[in-house]
């Protein structure tokens, strides 16, 4: 027999509240399940960055000769820029996995079931927090192998790995927040130009003090070049200290709070088409 | 203690309004919808393609806001409320979306986690919907190998993992053959036995008259008609005769047809007439035509069918329908 609710008169329902964190976790493993069953999704990600970070210390490894340049190892300057690039190649790259399902129908299902919409964010984020620290323990290792140091200790990873979570936090927080605004691939070429755009105007490639001009201005108050220099404090031959670090971690909280907001704000837009 | 009162209704929707678009290109693809769907009811929504169907679902779903109007699922309002409303529902989507990279099994798993249910249950709430569905032996394949009756399938297993009391079926034989499609009605008539109310959209007409209690026919955003098909039926009273001759013949026949009846819809070819006076008119309808000229390459009678009513509701038959 039927159990019935005695305020509406109708059977009555059988589920409790579905948990943040379990709703978080199941979609963070269906997300690693793709990536083994598709991993052209994911090696780019992860092929890119080593290359990169190779080929930039070798083509460039005169960039040391600039006077007061930081460390006398040009991939020094490079893995971390390596590291932030794959990073942000993972949270984006969630984005893109985002539009196929919403593309495909299948976010529908995901947005049908009563699990809290914050889990619709988390879960694909912690899929990207894995890939980063991927990426980040990946290019680190062919790094090594290719002469970088950190110069002072292991403590000099502690940074590097958190601007590699942060700067995948961001992608992820604006990837998915174009992907819910645009339903399309319309919103994947915003997001990688976007991005890289912002990570490409900073000290990325060489330092502030031989810039010139409009690059010089735009990369001094371009937040992304705190989260680069964060990145980096390890790797550079000069104090890793509280005064070096806080910039870099105030730089990514907010920019990781102000992108997930972007990204709740556009899931609730979906249901608004 | 439980009561069998009924307070409210599984679905019910007062003036439901959805609005696309702003200005100038503002379309009203659901304009003032009422429904009220009775408890262990199997409910029936046709129309043609655009017509609103899947926009009211989706409104009733809480996947689309509302831009007018008031919508409840299992005694909760769809805006307000909407997180209730999706713990107490079922939805089969249009398309059959289901991740192709991952398997069945896998599928349900996920769907458990979202809903909640204990983990204790997964395995044997998976084993029990993929035996329920019939797809025990492919729950290990991954879905991009399953055929589209089997996605369809799945699809239905995956809305029932929490035992929904109010399931929406949006067109779920579209594309199914034969075999799969009776398949599926069987175990939407399964369901409903264990009292599962049931909102049924399609376009097939035969599966509106076989599974449902109660139809409603929308067209451009507006209910057009709404009851039980044998009533609807009764409604557009006389039989229908399809009537086939050459192009050239057409505009003469047409005007002959009129004197016995009111013209009709029909498939593309044909000329349909209602006719006034019951079968009895068709040997008059045939003499008339020879008297005129005109060869009858074919003829059909058809008593009132739920495609006679469509037809009358909305001006024209569905592609396919039974005539």
């Amino acid at each position: 027999m039927t159990i019935v609710d005695e305020t509406t008169g109708l059977p009555e329902r059988s589920v409790a509240n579905t948990r943040t964190f379990p709703a978080s976790v199941g979609l963070m493993k269906r997300s690693m399940v793709n990536i083994v069953r598709l991993p052209s999704a994911f090696v780019p990600s992860l092929v890119m960055p080593i290359f990169q970070t190779i080929a930039f210390a070798g083509t460039f490894f005169a960039i040391t000769q600039i006077p007061g340049f930081p460390t006398d190892r040009s991939i020094n300057w490079f893995l971390p820029l390596g590291v932030i690039m794959g990073s942000g190649f993972a949270g984006i790259g969630i984005g893109f996995a985002t539009i196929r399902d919403l593309e495909g129908g299948f976010y529908d299902r995901l947005r049908l079931t009563p699990a809290p919409r914050a889990s619709l964010i988390v879960g694909p984020l912690l899929s990207a927090l894995v890939r980063s620290f991927i990426v980040t323990t990946v290019v680190f290792a062919v790094g090594s192998l290719f002469g970088a140091r950190l110069t002072h200790g292991p403590s000099g990873l502690i940074p590097l790995y958190l601007a590699g979570l942060g700067i995948a936090s961001i992608g992820t927080g604006w990837g998915l927040g174009l992907a819910y605004r645009f339903r399309d691939m319309r919103a994947a070429a915003i997001m990688q130009l976007t991005f890289f755009l912002l990570i490409f105007l900073t000290e990325a490639q060489t330092p502030l003090s031989v810039m010139e001009g409009w690059l010089e201005h735009v990369a001094r108050i371009n937040p992304f070049n705190q989260v680069i220099g964060l990145a980096r404090l390890g790797f550079l031959d000069q104090p890793m200290t509280w005064n070096e670090t806080w910039t870099g971690l105030l730089a990514l909280v907010v920019i990781v709070a102000l992108t997930m907001v972007f990204a709740r704000r556009g899931l609730d837009k979906l249901s608004d088409e | 203690m439980p009561t069998t009162s009924t307070n409210s209704l599984p679905i019910e929707a007062i003036g439901l309004q959805r609005t696309f678009g702003t200005g100038d290109e503002q379309v009203k693809a659901v304009d003032g919808v009422d429904l009220q769907i009775q408890q262990g009811e199997i409910f029936g929504f046709l129309g043609p393609n655009g017509a609103g169907k899947s926009t009211t679902v989706r409104m009733l779903t809480t996947l689309l806001r509302p831009t007018g109007g008031i919508g409840r699922v299992a005694g909760f309002d769809v805006v307000e409320q909407a997180n209730d409303v999706r713990r107490n529902i079922g939805v089969a989507l249009q398309d059959a979306a289901i991740d192709p990279l991952m398997t069945g099994s896998e599928l349900l798993h996920l769907q458990a986690v979202l809903y909640g249910l204990p983990k204790s249950t997964h395995a044997t709430k998976a084993g029990e919907l993929l035996e329920r569905v019939g797809l025990t032996a492919a729950g290990n394949r991954r879905v991009g190998t399953y055929s589209g009756g089997m996605r369809r399938r799945l699809d239905l297993a995956l809305s029932l993992i929490h035992e929904p009391t109010v399931l929406f079926l949006d067109e779920p034989t579209t594309g199914l053959d034969p075999m799969s499609r009776i398949s599926l009605w069987e175990e939407i008539r399964r369901l409903n036995n264990d009292g599962t109310t049931v909102m049924l959209t399609t376009q097939y007409l035969e599966e509106a008259d076989q599974l449902t209690e109660r139809i409603a026919i929308i067209d451009h955003g507006v209910i057009v008609r709404k009851g039980r098909p044998s009533e609807l039926k009764a409604e557009v009273g006389s039989p229908t005769l399809f009537v086939s001759v050459d192009a050239a013949a057409t505009e003469p026949a047409t005007t002959l047809l009129a004197g016995f009846g009111e013209l009709r819809p029909s498939p593309e070819g044909t000329l349909g007439v209602g006719l006034t006076d019951g079968p009895s008119a068709v040997s008059n309808v045939i003499r008339t035509l020879d008297d005129a000229g005109i060869t009858v390459r074919n003829l059909e009678l058809h008593e009132p069918s739920l495609d006679d009513v469509f037809a009358e509701a909305t001006g024209y038959r569905l592609e396919g329908a039974d005539a």
